[in-house]
């Protein structure tokens, strides 16, 4: 955890305000990330964290109407070109999902996949982009990568495709990880894993990385700073230490208080498929 | 709460951007306030309604199906009806038939009651032997669900149309409408029954089922308080799709002249025997096709918005 | 795979078997006398009965089937002596009222049903399922509304309507088309065409309209998974989603589908081909229903079948070849 620094933050999020027809799901939402450093967005079904990280990669839906700033190096990317957009999106700024099962298309290989993102933005042959992805998978830890990047999706076990999922977001070398619920999927043991593999990952690269959860458990390992949303609104803000051991508001206090897993059913993991796996 | 657009689509995939249609009472009425399904209960109310009352509307109209009107035809133009239209007036709704002078309106009438008889009959028994067959292959497994598959593999190797047309043109006269409705259900169960084995097996491996597994019940109890209720919309939609490709079917059987025979009225019979007269009387051509066309429309657009309900099934 | 293979093959035969079995069964039973169709008009008994012989047909119910079962094999002469038939092997019966070796006569009439299928699945495919793609990425569009609506008509338009109608239309009223008449390819490649174009229209216009829906709703599905989210967030153009991560899971069933439809138009598309006058396997049953022509009928029905589940295996293993899910691979 690097000591505050003096430069432009990479991303620096000011009164972000997501609109749908149906209602507002995000009000007034500001955090800052350095390089190097992590943000916990941290809340419930439907706090509007998801919502968040979608508007900075530029994929809400149409209709959602979004004000306020979000600069990426000091570049403004709300209302940018799709075009535009797309330059950025897995290049400088790389995105985790939550299920790595749907995340991931069945019917091309891993080593496809990762190799695609690789060549949408770095172009070059089809066979570097293979070892590139190789590459990234062995950077992650896969086992055998060099074999398994001929293998499909289904051919993983839960937390080895969490792997390539990481490994796809890495493959360029981003400047800033939005990670989205990436082990609320996942077995407990795997989680830690993961968990263990992003921090690396992280001080590996020096890049900044938005860590989306509803479980504070999970936040308190990897955050450097911490944002709790509540129905849109932020209702506290502050380092990892700050929160964890003086929360100020109440509802931060509450979710400090809960069991470990939050939310209802909809969220259990799914079974995972093993494949001599973890 | 703040459920995104997105995430509703996701789910039930087919409702277009704009129309909300999560499932529950609402939805159905949001269906029921679309015009086109307005108008397709409409013309199928209207359509059960002459199917019911045929006897009664054509004493109303003034000839049975079966009533030779020759003053209504003209023999020197080789039987054409007189008048415009093929012969439409205040005596014959519709007109009549060319040669032998048949009230068209009545035929009509009699063949909406073979069409919906047929229809609905065949899926009345398609889906209780499909659902019962699906459900038990489903839910059993094994021995029980190997065998049941063979059979609807055997079943839907066999080509149905040929087959049906020769077993309808051996079997003797008898009485017609019901040959067709077996002949037709013995083909299709398979189809329906293969579905709703599929939904079974997925249902059979959700939480509920093992919960109530060992809760003791027995699987009869089991089957009818939660695989059933959770198939229902799927059984819905099949139903609703279903009845007019049967009576499409049976148009087409009629049609080829194995189906529901002469003088019995039937809507593809009469397409039949209007195929000599099309370029001289077109009308006694188009108008069992057009009621044909817009029978089966308005099923399919009640089947499809329906669908929209329970896309998912489960 | 080759295991699975084999299993199937042997699966088909059992229900091959069966499928003989049972319309042998049916014929048998439903079937009136077919020696008295045969012997027509100035018939009389001791003619019958000597018929009756002829096609052995005063023999047990079950040697006559397998008679029949032989006779796939290793082919078959009926009657003796001088008004002997031989049915040469593979023998699916003979039909004495157009002294033809049926299967012989389904051959014949094979190119006329491939050429309707063949055409009309060309036809069906590039309208339906581009339709299809198209009405699913513009969804809720006018397009899709406009394509929808058409795909709905033509699914409910009875085909034999439609073909009479568009006869009425294109030959009698406009006379931009003769009466199809079926000529070789090589004799007049123009009238050729115009024979066949009618039929394809007819069966484009139905066929087209379901898997314009199909495809739409699959698409529709598609791009609502999420890995069609991470292929965006990825920074892949609109193409290279939309192509490559969008279209294989949603063609892929659909080319399931085709195999079976377009075996099914194989063993005729009878109304059709009644309609038109065209001379293909479904006319051949039709007519030889039409005079109950037993061994035709039966014949056709044994071919038609044959053809579904040789499709059905073929459908089976092109899935398991596209879809990596299914493939018993070796990791």
């Amino acid at each position: 955890m690097s000591a505050q620094s003096t430069e432009t933050p990479v991303l620096s999020v000011r009164d972000l305000r997501i609109e749908f027809p149906l209602g507002v799901v995000v009000d007034g939402s500001s955090f800052d990330i350095a390089r190097g450093q992590t943000m916990g967005l941290v809340g419930e079904s439907g706090s509007g964290k998801s919502m968040t990280s979608l508007a900075i990669m530029g994929l809400l839906p149409k209709e959602a109407m979004t004000t306020g700033s979000v600069r990426f190096h000091g570049d403004e990317l709300l209302h940018r070109s799709d075009a535009s957009m797309r330059r950025t999106r897995g290049d400088q700024i790389a995105m985790i999902f939550q299920d790595p099962l749907s995340s991931l298309n069945p019917y091309y290989t891993v080593g496809f996949q990762i190799a695609e993102a690789y060549r949408a933005h770095k172009g070059g042959t089809k066979a570097a982009a293979m070892t590139k992805a190789a590459e990234a998978m062995d950077r992650v830890r896969i086992p055998d990568a060099v074999g398994r990047v001929r293998h499909y999706p289904h051919q993983f076990s839960g937390g080895m495709r969490q792997r390539v999922m990481i490994a796809m977001a890495l493959v360029c070398e981003p400047d800033l990880i939005i990670a989205d619920e990436p082990t609320t999927a996942l077995d407990v043991t795997v989680q830690a894993q993961i968990l263990d593999l992003l921090t690396e990952v992280q001080e590996m690269t020096q890049a900044a990385m938005l860590f989306i959860t509803h479980d504070l458990a999970v936040v308190s390992h990897i955050s450097d700073h911490v944002t709790v949303m509540r129905y849109g609104r932020t209702v506290e803000q502050g380092t990892a230490e700050q929160i964890f051991s003086n929360p100020r508001n109440d509802y931060t206090r509450a979710l400090l208080a809960a069991t470990p897993r939050l939310d209802d059913a909809v969220d259990l993991p799914e079974p995972i498929l093993t494949n001599g796996g973890e | 709460m703040t459920a995104s657009l997105s995430n509703q689509v996701e789910e039930f995939g087919r409702p277009d951007p704009g129309e909300d249609f999560s499932p529950g009472a609402g939805a159905l009425k949001r269906i029921l306030g679309k015009p086109s399904v307005i108008l397709s209960l409409g013309f199928l109310v209207f359509i059960v309604l002459l199917a019911i009352f045929a006897p009664l509307i054509t004493q109303l109209s003034g000839y049975s199906p079966y009533e030779f009107d020759e003053g209504a035809v003209d023999p020197a133009l080789g039987g054409l009806p007189r008048g415009p239209l093929g012969g439409i007036s205040a005596d014959h709704w519709m007109g009549v038939e060319p040669q032998n002078g048949r009230d068209i309106f009545a035929r009509i009438a009699y063949g909406a009651r073979v069409s919906m008889l047929i229809g609905i009959g065949a899926t009345a028994i398609t889906m209780i032997i499909g659902v019962v067959m699906g459900v038990i292959a489903g839910f059993l497994g094994g021995f029980v669900d190997a065998a049941i598959s063979r059979v609807m593999d055997f079943l839907m190797a066999f080509p149905a149309l040929i087959f049906m047309i020769a077993i309808l043109s051996a079997l003797p006269q008898g009485n017609r409408p019901l040959l067709l409705v077996l002949v037709l259900s013995l083909f299709s169960w398979p189809a329906t029954a293969r579905v709703i084995r599929g939904q079974t097996l997925s249902l059979k491996n959700r939480e509920f089922v093992e919960a109530a597994k060992t809760s003791g019940a027995g699987w009869v109890p089991l089957v009818f308080r939660e695989v059933l209720p959770n198939l229902s919309g799927t059984i819905v939609v099949m139903a609703t799709l279903a009845v007019p490709t049967f009576i499409a079917t049976e148009a087409g059987l009629s049609f080829l002249g194995v189906g529901i025979t002469p003088p019995d009225p039937s809507w593809g019979q009469m397409i039949a025997s209007a195929v000599t007269w099309y370029s001289s009387d077109p009308m006694f051509f188009a108008i069992p096709g057009m009621f044909l066309f817009l029978t089966v429309l308005s099923f399919t657009v009640l089947g499809d918005n329906l669908q929209k309900i329970w896309a998912g099934g489960l | 795979m080759a295991l699975y293979l084999v299993k199937r093959l042997f699966a088909a035969l059992i229900i091959m078997l069966l499928v003989v079995f049972f319309t042998f069964v049916i014929f048998f039973q439903l079937s009136p006398d077919p020696a008295a169709s045969i012997c027509g008009q100035t018939c009389t008994p001791e003619r019958i009965e000597a018929i009756r012989y002829q096609l052995g047909l005063n023999e047990p119910f079950f040697t006559q089937f397998f008679t029949f079962l032989a006779a796939i094999f290793v082919g078959r002469d009926y009657g003796s002596g001088a008004s002997a038939v031989h049915c040469n092997a593979p023998c699916i019966g003979y039909s004495f009222q157009t002294n033809q070796d049926v299967l012989q006569g389904i051959i014949d009439r094979l190119p006329v049903s491939v050429t309707i299928a063949v055409g009309a699945a060309v036809l069906w495919l590039l309208s339906g399922v581009a339709a299809g793609v198209i009405s699913a990425v513009k969804e809720g569009t006018w397009w899709d509304k406009g394509a929808m609506m058409f795909a709905l008509a033509g699914i409910s338009l009875p085909n034999y309507f439609v073909a009479l109608v568009l006869q009425y239309l294109l030959v009698v009223q406009l006379q931009w088309l003769p009466f199809p008449t079926v000529v070789p390819f090589t004799d007049s490649p123009v009238q050729w065409f115009q024979a066949y174009l009618m039929p394809w229209m007819v069966l484009a216009l139905m066929y087209a309209s379901m898997y314009a829906r199909l495809t739409r709703t699959n698409v529709i599905d598609t791009l609502g998974e999420n890995f069609m989210r991470t292929a965006r967030a990825k920074g892949l153009g609109r193409g290279a989603v939309l192509i490559r991560h969008g279209l294989r899971p949603s063609l892929t069933p659909i080319v399931t589908l085709l195999g079976v439809d377009f075996a099914t138009l194989l063993g005729g598309a009878l109304i059709t081909e009644t309609v038109f006058g065209l001379n293909g396997v479904g006319r051949y049953a039709y007519d030889a229903i039409a005079v109950n022509d037993q061994p035709v009928i039966m014949g056709v029905t044994l071919v038609a079948a044959f053809a579904v589940i040789i499709a059905n295996i073929v459908v089976d293993l092109l899935y398991r070849l596209l879809d990596p899910r299914v493939r018993v691979s070796s990791s």
